[in-house]
């Protein structure tokens, strides 16, 4: 495909460079002949009567002789040498339209390198016919040649209107590299171009049967479709642009055409509009009817007025698309501005060239619709193309999204799952805390206060704070280290206090960031309270000394007195009354340890270090 | 002559507590009361000049004793007794007016002298209480911009004996370590309650007025 269009293009190129080529110096330059006799006549040769009259080639029917159906006789004079030095004279019309029949000086020309049929079909074809030595004479020679087309009423297209254009004469090679060229570039191009708008359309639609939401790139393949059926006479070799029927259908092809591309813009400004869809389908079997009822005689008149009909349609859709764009898009709105004038001056050229029957300018005015459908198409199908990509990444980008938000969902419920559990545990500890209060609670206090024995008494408030701190570590929060050393330094110094001994503080001055989790604060206080108990009950001491620092992870903390000792014995078997080991068990279960170093006459000595970790005081 | 309220819901406890209060004010009128629904009408009553309150009651909490004390009889002073030591417990009571606390399981000899010290304007104050003053203060400390009503802040030397506090000195140390007398620091500590309780009534009708409840 592609190398079809660059071939043409070439050729575009080969007949820029390759027509003013200068001929050899020995042969005869191609000369144009622009003028010839024409009478209307069906005779068999060219009538022998003073009706003859000289007209200027090129000849359109419709201008020249707008009611007449032919057939026509033209008589071309034209002068070659005796012995033409380039070899064999040829004679070449860049086109004829209708059934023609030749003869060279009162001979016909059989086939002449062109078949009746094929010279009818390609309306826009050229044709070139080569010119027998031994028919030509020196001097003057006559072609007469016998053209029956149709006149314009009877065929939908001006191009498939009968006419004759100018003729060339020269040395058949030349005429024949540029009648090749010629048809290479017109039918080359024009099939090729039809081919690509057949493939891009039916790329479009097929897309469409994908995506049936987006319905405009469908419409648009429909044009394409049509455009690239309509443009078929245009290259197929074959009797398809002739009679009635084909014209019919042809020109029916523009309302195929007209409802793609009205619907396609419609739905590229965002709108769908319930008339359109009933008028635009009526219209394609309108049409034909319209043009089966009014053929032959008005076959053109009628086709014009629907195609002045679709324009307007066409036109008011694309100002509907563009203002719309204008807001939305001004790319786009550049882009389709562009595309809509390039249309219109394709079309301006195609009316001129026609109507100054330069045959090239009106064949490549009318490809400018066709090629830029071909543009527009193409850009479609990229904007598909790039459309199916963001909806994949799109679609990638959602399940990612709905990944993480799932995950998120989950990690929610997980939390809140988590949380319910910490409520539930947290009202079921302040539940027992209560129930502890208020029954043990106010029993043990019903003991502290009523019992006879002072020791009973004692027990019982032991007791009772010992359930106390077990409520508090069932209950309670982390407590910052520095509080913790508030809470510790005001009991001992009062308790000591009260017992009469002179108690000596020492902590670290700067602020402590670390916390003790619930439990490891209550343990610790509860061995802090032992060792303090043991002071008071035990010792015999006057002065007590308490240091505390955080150092390397641990918190560490030495009870010091100049109490009289706790003996070894005592310390390893019989220490109940000092509580010794329970201390160290309680070291022990926040991961942490007691030492106790003590000796008759330098007073006891309990170093306690506990970790800060949390796993570590978690435990 | 004193008029004293005893709200103790503990039948043994409570007369374990009138001889106690008998033994510290021999010359005492005691009125008992082992409910709130009791203790709020003998409050409105009697004129008490003290009032020893439990917290845990089987009708309520004594905190509404203490509230209605302090709305009713504003120079009654109202201490709490309890078995409660933690500061959830206490704190609540102290913003309600209560004017100090005495842990029930205490000793006899140590219950009478703290109840003497309360009554002679020397309340106590733990280092867990002082941080929960402080951080209300703090908290306080915040602009309020509708606030209509009086802002009450801490003075420095208040805040520097609440910090002191936390850090667990007690009262007698840190009048030595601020050269004040014992006094002075009881007297600073009992504008501290009263503080507190102050701010605590706005606070209350600053968040009864947000919602709505306050009138015009």
């Amino acid at each position: 495909m592609l190398t079809r269009v660059l071939c043409s293009l070439w050729a575009i190129g080969a007949l820029g460079i390759g027509c003013p080529a200068p001929a050899a110096a020995e042969t005869v330059p191609p000369a144009a002949i622009t003028s010839a006799l024409s009478v209307e006549s069906d005779a068999r040769a060219f009538p022998q009567e003073p009706a003859a009259r000289t007209v200027m080639l090129p000849d359109d029917w419709w201008r020249s002789r707008p009611e007449a159906a032919g057939p026509v006789w033209y008589r071309l004079v034209f002068a070659v040498p005796a012995t033409p030095p380039g070899g064999e004279m040829a004679i070449w019309f860049e086109r004829a339209c209708g059934d023609v029949e030749i003869q060279l000086n009162g001979t016909p020309l059989a086939g002449g390198g062109a078949s009746r049929s094929s010279l009818a079909s390609l309306c826009q074809g050229g044709h070139l016919v080569s010119l027998p030595a031994p028919l030509l004479q020196p001097g003057s020679n006559r072609l007469d040649l016998k053209l029956s087309g149709r006149p314009l009423e009877r065929v939908a297209s001006r191009e498939r209107a009968a006419g004759l254009s100018a003729a060339t004469i020269g040395p058949a090679a030349d005429l024949s590299q540029r009648h090749t060229q010629h048809e290479r570039l017109r039918a080359g191009l024009a099939q090729s171009l039809s081919v690509a708008l057949a493939i891009v359309g039916m790329f479009l639609a097929a897309q469409f049967r994908r995506n049936r939401r987006d319905s405009a790139p469908g419409y648009a393949g429909l044009a394409l479709v049509a455009l690239a059926a309509a443009m078929l006479p245009q290259w197929l070799p074959a009797r398809l642009g002739d009679g009635l029927l084909a014209e019919i259908v042809f020109a029916s092809l523009w309302s195929v055409a007209t409802l793609g591309v009205v619907q396609f813009l419609l739905r590229q400004a965002g709108r769908r509009e319930r008339i359109v869809d009933i008028v635009l389908p009526l219209q394609c079997v309108l049409m034909p009817l319209s043009l089966a009822a009014l053929a032959p005689d008005h076959l053109f008149g009628t086709t014009q007025a629907w195609i002045a009909l679709f324009v307007i349609e066409i036109a008011a859709a694309a100002a509907l698309l563009l203002s719309t764009l204008w807001s939305a898009n001004r790319r786009a709105f550049w882009f389709m501005s562009c595309l809509l004038a390039a249309v219109v001056a394709g079309e301006l050229l195609a009316y001129a060239g026609v109507h100054a029957s330069v045959v090239w300018v009106a064949t490549s005015g009318h490809l400018v619709l066709p090629a830029l459908s071909l543009l527009a198409g193409l850009r479609l199908v990229q904007q598909g193309g790039r459309a199916l990509e963001s909806a994949e990444a799109g679609r990638a980008l959602l399940e990612q999204r709905v990944a993480e938000v799932k995950a998120e969902i989950e990690a929610n419920y997980r939390q809140l799952a988590e949380l319910r559990v910490v409520q539930v545990t947290d009202r079921e500890r302040k539940r027992i805390a209560a129930d502890l209060h208020d029954d043990l609670g106010a029993k043990l206090l019903t003991i502290v206060h009523t019992s006879e024995s002072e020791r009973i008494s004692t027990l019982a408030r032991e007791a009772l704070e010992e359930m106390r701190l077990s409520v508090r570590g069932l209950t309670g929060k982390p407590v910052r280290l520095e509080d913790a050393l508030g809470d510790w330094r005001a009991e001992v110094i009062s308790r000591l206090g009260q017992a009469g001994i002179e108690a000596v503080w020492n902590m670290p001055t700067d602020e402590l960031e670390q916390t003790l989790p619930a439990r490891a604060f209550v343990q610790t206080t509860r061995i802090i309270r032992e060792a303090v108990n043991n002071i008071i009950k035990h010792s015999g001491a006057s002065q007590c000394a308490v240091r505390s620092q955080v150092a390397d992870g641990d918190f560490q903390l030495v009870i010091q007195d100049n109490g009289k000792g706790i003996s070894v014995e005592v310390d390893g078997r019989l220490d109940r009354g000092h509580g010794l080991s329970t201390m160290k068990g309680r070291a022990k279960q926040l991961h942490g340890q007691c030492l106790v170093e003590s000796g008759p006459g330098y007073g006891t000595v309990i170093r306690l270090t506990i970790p800060l970790e949390p796993a570590g005081l978690a435990a | 002559m004193k008029n004293i309220l005893l709200l103790e819901d503990l039948p043994q406890i409570r007369a374990w507590m009138r001889d106690l209060v008998l033994r510290v004010f021999p010359t005492a009128q005691i009125s008992e009361a082992a409910r709130v629904h009791d203790a709020l009408q003998l409050v409105q009553a009697v004129k008490f000049e003290l009032a020893l309150i439990d917290l845990g009651l089987p009708d309520g909490s004594g905190v509404d004793v203490v509230a209605k004390l302090r709305d009713v009889q504003p120079e009654a002073q109202s201490v709490v007794v309890t078995i409660h030591d933690d500061d959830e417990h206490l704190f609540p009571a102290l913003q309600a007016g209560a004017y100090g606390y005495i842990l029930k399981e205490q000793a006899r000899e140590l219950i009478a002298e703290q109840l003497q010290r309360i009554s002679s304007g020397e309340p106590p104050l733990s280092p867990s209480i002082a941080r929960r003053v402080l951080a209300h203060f703090t908290a306080k400390a915040k602009p309020q911009p509708q606030s209509i009503l009086p802002h009450v802040s801490l003075t420095e030397r208040e805040s520097e004996v609440l910090l002191r506090v936390a850090k667990g000195f007690t009262l007698p140390e840190i009048g030595v370590q601020l050269g004040l007398s014992r006094h002075t620091i009881a007297d600073y500590v009992k504008q501290i309650y009263r503080k507190l309780n102050v701010s605590s009534r706005a606070e209350a009708a600053l968040e009864a007025q947000r919602l709505g409840l306050f009138g015009r």
